[in-house]
């Protein structure tokens, strides 16, 4: 009773002026008693009637079920928005582009050769004396690992930025050394730039190089990973690790196969 | 000694090899290790010290590199005299090529 008069209260306060007054009729003027008690029970009828005690349970229970379900999906919509978030956490740098380069066969190659494999792209030159062939020595531990655990969907190219010396026969000559996956690519010194650009790739070649010199060029030693759209997803510097490299592909390929269904 | 993969031949030159490039290390540790014993940091200064180990560490490597690799050691004694000052003890050369090279 006491909480009927409570939710009353809470309800309509006119009410609970009616119930009171009842009260001291009912103790006092016994005479009109009837008319005002008739009266009384009708409004008291209509008051309990909205607020049966199940009624108030049920209200009650609506209300810690709608803050529980309310609370629950405004944690749920934060860890989604917070997942997006560590997806997208870098932006997309605007690293690569288009390309139009000739491989180590002879054949040639545009940007549209990425799409389908995960890639990973890395500048060097055939006369480097040790920091080309630790990376590509790097990668080529990466693929071995890699595509045992998920098969042929890879593809390690190696960009050419001393286009006056590395002729495609002699990168395919290079190349024999390492991941017998790789691809070669190389250019005009103008195609050569333009793609090092695309790629935020520094080189120190001189245009006019002598095809015959003793030199060495200086650029900039980073592995970068692309998606099978052609999209830059990371780029490993030297003290990367190869366990490092590979544990950053395992996880692209698993939001990948999220996202698609699929693995490229 | 004596074969050389670039510059030397007129017709397109052969970049090198990692059985080239192992050579050329190795003899380029060799030279090194041997200034390291005659206390030499920048090579060519150690007179007639380390004359076959020369002789070798240029039979298998470019000039280019030569240039490079001396350069480097250069740069690695520096940055380790930079670090050896602080605690006043000296770390063998060869670990510090080891972190480049190896």
């Amino acid at each position: 009773m006491f909480s009927l008069t409570r939710s009353t209260l809470y309800c309509c306060p006119r009410r609970v002026f009616t119930a009171s007054w009842r009260s001291k009729v009912q103790t006092v003027q016994k005479p009109v008693r009837t008319h005002w008690r008739t009266y009384a029970q009708i409004s008291e009828r209509n008051t309990i009637g909205a607020f049966t005690p199940t009624a108030a349970a049920l209200f009650i229970l609506t209300g810690i079920g709608l803050a529980v379900y309310l609370r629950n999906e405004k944690q749920r919509l934060e860890e989604e928005r917070e997942k997006e978030r560590a997806l997208k956490s870098y932006g997309r740098p605007q690293i690569g582009g288009p390309f139009s380069l000739t491989t180590h066969d002879g054949e040639p190659f545009t940007q549209e050769g990425l799409l389908g494999k995960w890639s990973l792209v890395y500048f060097g030159f055939t006369n480097c004396p040790d920091i080309c062939p630790a990376e590509l020595d790097k990668i080529t531990a990466v693929m071995n690992n890699i595509q045992k655990e998920h098969g042929h969907i890879f593809l390690p190219i190696f960009i050419s930025v001393d286009p006056a010396r590395d002729s495609p026969s002699r990168i395919a000559q290079y190349l024999k050394d390492f991941h017998p996956s790789f691809l070669g690519l190389v250019g005009a010194y103008d195609t050569t730039k333009a793609v090092c650009k695309a790629y935020r790739v520094y080189f120190s070649t001189p245009p006019n190089a002598d095809p015959n010199g003793d030199y060495l060029v200086d650029h900039s030693i980073f592995v970068y990973l692309m998606d099978p759209r052609g999209q830059f997803v990371e780029a490993f510097g030297q003290q990367v690790t190869a366990e490092e490299v590979e544990a950053k592909i395992n996880e692209s390929i698993t939001q990948w196969q999220k996202g698609t269904g699929k693995k490229v | 000694m004596g074969w050389f993969w670039s510059s030397t031949s007129k017709e397109d030159p052969t970049a090198p090899n990692r059985e080239n490039r192992q050579r050329c290390w190795e003899t380029r540790d060799t030279y090194f290790a041997c200034l390291d014993r005659a206390g030499v940091v920048k090579a060519g200064e150690e007179g007639k010290a380390c004359e076959k180990e020369h002789k070798a560490y240029e039979g298998n490597c470019a000039k280019s590199w030569i240039e490079y690799f001396n350069q480097r050691r250069i740069i690695a004694d520096a940055q380790k005299e930079r670090l050896g000052l602080r605690n006043n003890s000296r770390t063998p050369k060869s670990d510090l090529q080891g972190s480049f090279f190896g």
